[in-house]
């Protein structure tokens, strides 16, 4: 798999080698070399953020720990910069910048003297400064903190493609969008003061004048070096980040909440289960996601055809789909999150029937008040009829209750403990995500069954009927699901308490 | 008239072929501050879980305030306090929220676990922390909160596992006075420990296990008596000394590491 993947990484960088070639040579061909500096920025954008990027899935190599050996400042400082040149995407960048030059041979061969040390130079400035933002990131992810708001981060980041694809299927035609004159004239300085523009300039200008823009370049790759130099002086002196402080204040317990209609304890167990999820940025993100891609799907161009065109209950039923589709990373390793507090549960005097109950409670309620919000919306919008409102409604509660009863039963078979730190750590295991699609599957499959006979035989009752009943089955299943959990764990109480790190 | 709260008959614990408790039997009196010792590997974390109900005897019973544990462990965990070996703490909640929860785990009302745990945080001296993820804590401030959820429903019987292990001596001390406190006010408390200065100081009773068979158990002064070291200049033996002893000792280094 290394191998596969490593050999596809090498095409692709010579692949976009080729492109950068191809692109500087037509620039230069075409009489456009002003548009040189895009390709740098290109450059400049990838040395920078992807190392980051990649250094969200593996710590890397810890300069903290490089400090603790007997080496001096220059070997320590000298050490970093070669570890961050050997980056595969800083060799790619050099790589890419090696194809621009031989596109510069071929096409301006009076360019390409001068430009050897404007690309040096341009070369040790994204160095220097990459690693200034490498000792920022392992700043930020010293902290328990950091970490996770990283990882939260990075899930957006990876989330926003498809997010961005939806937002632009509105627009039709590209040429129609015309940037705004203040947005140009804020960008232009910027791009002509900023070290690709410089190193373009470099090339561009006569003669002497040629001087200016390598002496900017010159300061640039100085004023990074001597930023970097100080970063790295302070670890190698012994910084620590994850020094923190404590803030003095008045001590004052709050009483833990009370919930209508459920006792004590199981009010107890939805409160920690609203704090655990309050306090992770990555669950937000993975339960709120659902939501704001129906949003935007509702919104496109794309989602306006299929959902408004055909009925809204299409609207209301893909929510609910899209609502659900977040429940197993909660409900299908539901001990997951507690990882060794899971002996807490084992110590205390409740049965864990109670704890189960308190958990699916607390992740049904949620995703209940998320729907009931988004239906009232859909509703007062479309001014959707009654017969799919309920229909959908009643089915989106079966599902939900028979995958918290399917949920109980694959958290007790595959447990797995959830490192929340970890970009990599997956919610829940390989065999509960197979579970719920199994579960998810004969479910669309009775759906649909369903909505075609009642389209074929012209049944309008059928669907809202078909989800009532589906609903007191799922009602009916539910205890019969808990149990058999109950029960399992009781009798794999150790390889439960062993797979969770217990 | 001495009342036995902790009595194991024959206690047995298997791994596949490994025996990691071998027909063990302990008896525990009320108000006993029991040490058990043992090397590592010795099982003494196999026997404090299997008191603790964390994991099933392979044979022989466990009976914990005169009752049967296997037959009635919810109300003998309602009436111990634990603290295991990995601590068990629901990290993602701040110390305060912790000790809340677990007050109502064990039945207390919300104004009672939140009187309790303003309580136990200001003893431990954890008040400015409070509002902190115990993921955030550092480890002695972890065990401090581990013992506050141990005690905080006011249990008859405390389980230890390692509570001294790597705490600072401010945390150290306030544990000791805690548990100093508990069997004053009519506890019992079961602990294991690495540390055997502290075991000395504090324990009345002392069981030290190997291979997982009880080698020696008594008071301080009936290990004193019923141990004898050759050559030994006649000045009570220490714990340390005694446990050597019986457990076979340090080996000679002095052939061995010589170019240290």
């Amino acid at each position: 798999m290394q191998v596969v993947s490593f050999v596809l990484g090498a095409l692709l960088v010579f692949g976009i080698c080729g492109a950068f070639f191809a692109g500087t040579l037509a620039l230069l061909k075409s009489e456009q070399p002003e548009f040189l500096d895009l390709l740098l920025w290109a450059i400049f954008l990838v040395w920078q953020f992807a190392p980051v990027l990649f250094e969200g899935y593996s710590p890397g190599l810890n300069f903290r720990e490089v400090a603790r050996y007997p080496v001096s400042f220059r070997t320590y400082f000298l050490l970093n910069a070669v570890y961050g040149a050997s980056d595969p995407a800083a060799l790619a960048c050099l790589l890419w910048l090696l194809s621009m030059w031989v596109g510069i041979l071929i096409a301006q061969p009076a360019w390409a003297l001068i430009a050897v040390p404007a690309f040096l130079l341009f070369a040790l400035f994204n160095l220097f400064c990459n690693r200034i933002i490498i000792g920022l990131f392992d700043r930020f992810q010293s902290t328990r903190k950091g970490r996770e708001r990283m990882v939260a981060v990075m899930l957006v980041v990876m989330l926003l493609p498809q997010l961005l694809q939806l937002a632009t299927a509105n627009w039709t035609n590209f040429k129609l969008l015309k940037i705004p004159g203040w947005v140009l004239d804020v960008i232009t300085p910027i791009r002509r003061m900023a070290p690709p523009g410089v190193v373009a300039r470099a090339l561009l200008l006569d003669g002497g004048e040629k001087l200016v823009p390598l002496l900017l370049l010159g300061f640039y790759s100085l004023v990074v070096w001597w930023l970097l130099r100080r970063q790295l002086r302070a670890v190698y002196e012994g910084e620590i980040y994850a020094e923190g402080y404590t803030v003095k204040r008045e001590l004052k317990v709050q009483p833990g909440w009370r919930l209508p209609g459920v006792d004590e304890v199981i009010s107890a167990i939805v409160e920690k289960e609203l704090h655990y999820i309050r306090q992770n940025a990555r669950m937000i993100v993975q339960f709120v996601y659902p939501m704001i891609l129906f949003l935007f799907l509702s919104f496109s161009r794309a989602g306006k055809n299929f959902f408004f065109s055909r009925s809204s209950a299409g609207l209301l039923a893909s929510m609910a789909g899209f609502l659900l589709l977040s429940l197993p990373n909660l409900a299908y390793n539901i001990f997951g999150m507690d990882g060794e507090a899971f002996g807490r549960w084992l110590l205390s005097p409740l049965p864990l029937r109670k704890v189960l109950l308190g958990k699916n409670l607390t992740h049904g309620g949620i995703l209940s008040a998320f729907y009931l919000i988004a239906a009232a919306i859909v509703i007062s919008v479309s001014q959707i009829s009654w017969l799919p409102a309920v229909t959908v409604t009643a089915a989106f509660f079966a599902v939900l209750v028979i995958q918290l009863g399917a949920g109980n039963l694959c958290s007790v078979y595959w447990p797995k403990r959830i490192e929340l730190t970890r970009m990599n750590s997956r919610m829940a295991s390989s065999a509960a995500g197979l579970a719920s699609l199994l579960v998810v599957l004969p479910v669309g499959a009775i759906s649909g069954a369903v909505g075609f006979a009642a389209w074929y035989w012209k049944l309008p009752w059928l669907p809202p009927v078909a989800s009532l009943v589906g609903l007191a089955l799922a009602f009916v299943l539910y205890p019969y699901l808990l149990n058999r959990a109950v029960n399992y764990s009781y009798d794999h109480l150790e390889e439960i308490a062993a797979s969770l790190g217990a | 008239m001495s009342e036995t709260v902790l009595q194991t008959v024959s206690l047995r614990r298997t791994f596949g072929p490994l025996v990691a408790v071998d027909n063990l039997d302990l008896k525990v009196e009320k108000q006993q501050f029991y040490g058990f010792l043992g090397p590592n590997g010795a099982g003494k974390s196999t026997t404090i879980k299997m008191l603790t109900g964390l994991l099933k005897p392979s044979g022989g019973q466990v009976y914990i305030l005169g009752l049967d544990l296997a037959k009635n462990s919810v109300e003998i965990k309602r009436r111990i306090g634990v603290v295991p070996e990995g601590l068990a703490l629901f990290e993602r909640l701040t110390g305060a929220q912790l000790l809340n929860f677990v007050g109502r785990m064990y039945g207390l009302d919300r104004a009672k676990a939140a009187e309790r745990s303003a309580e136990l945080l200001e003893f431990m001296d954890l008040k400015d922390s409070a509002d902190k993820l115990v993921a955030d804590y550092s480890h002695g401030m972890k065990k401090k909160t581990a013992l506050a959820a141990a005690v905080i429903h006011g249990p008859e019987v405390l389980f230890l596992d390692e509570p001294f292990e790597g705490v600072d001596a401010i945390a150290a001390t306030t544990l000791k006075r805690l548990l100093q406190r508990f069997i004053a006010h009519g506890g019992t408390v079961f602990l294991t420990s690495h540390v055997l200065e502290v075991v000395e100081r504090l324990c009345t009773h002392i069981g030290i296990i190997q291979n997982g068979r009880m080698v020696a158990s008594g008071s301080l002064e009936e290990l004193r008596t019923g141990v004898k070291i050759a050559g030994h200049d006649g000045s009570p033996l220490t714990l340390e000394e005694i446990f050597l002893q019986v457990v076979g000792g340090a080996k000679q280094d002095a052939e061995v590491l010589s170019w240290l």
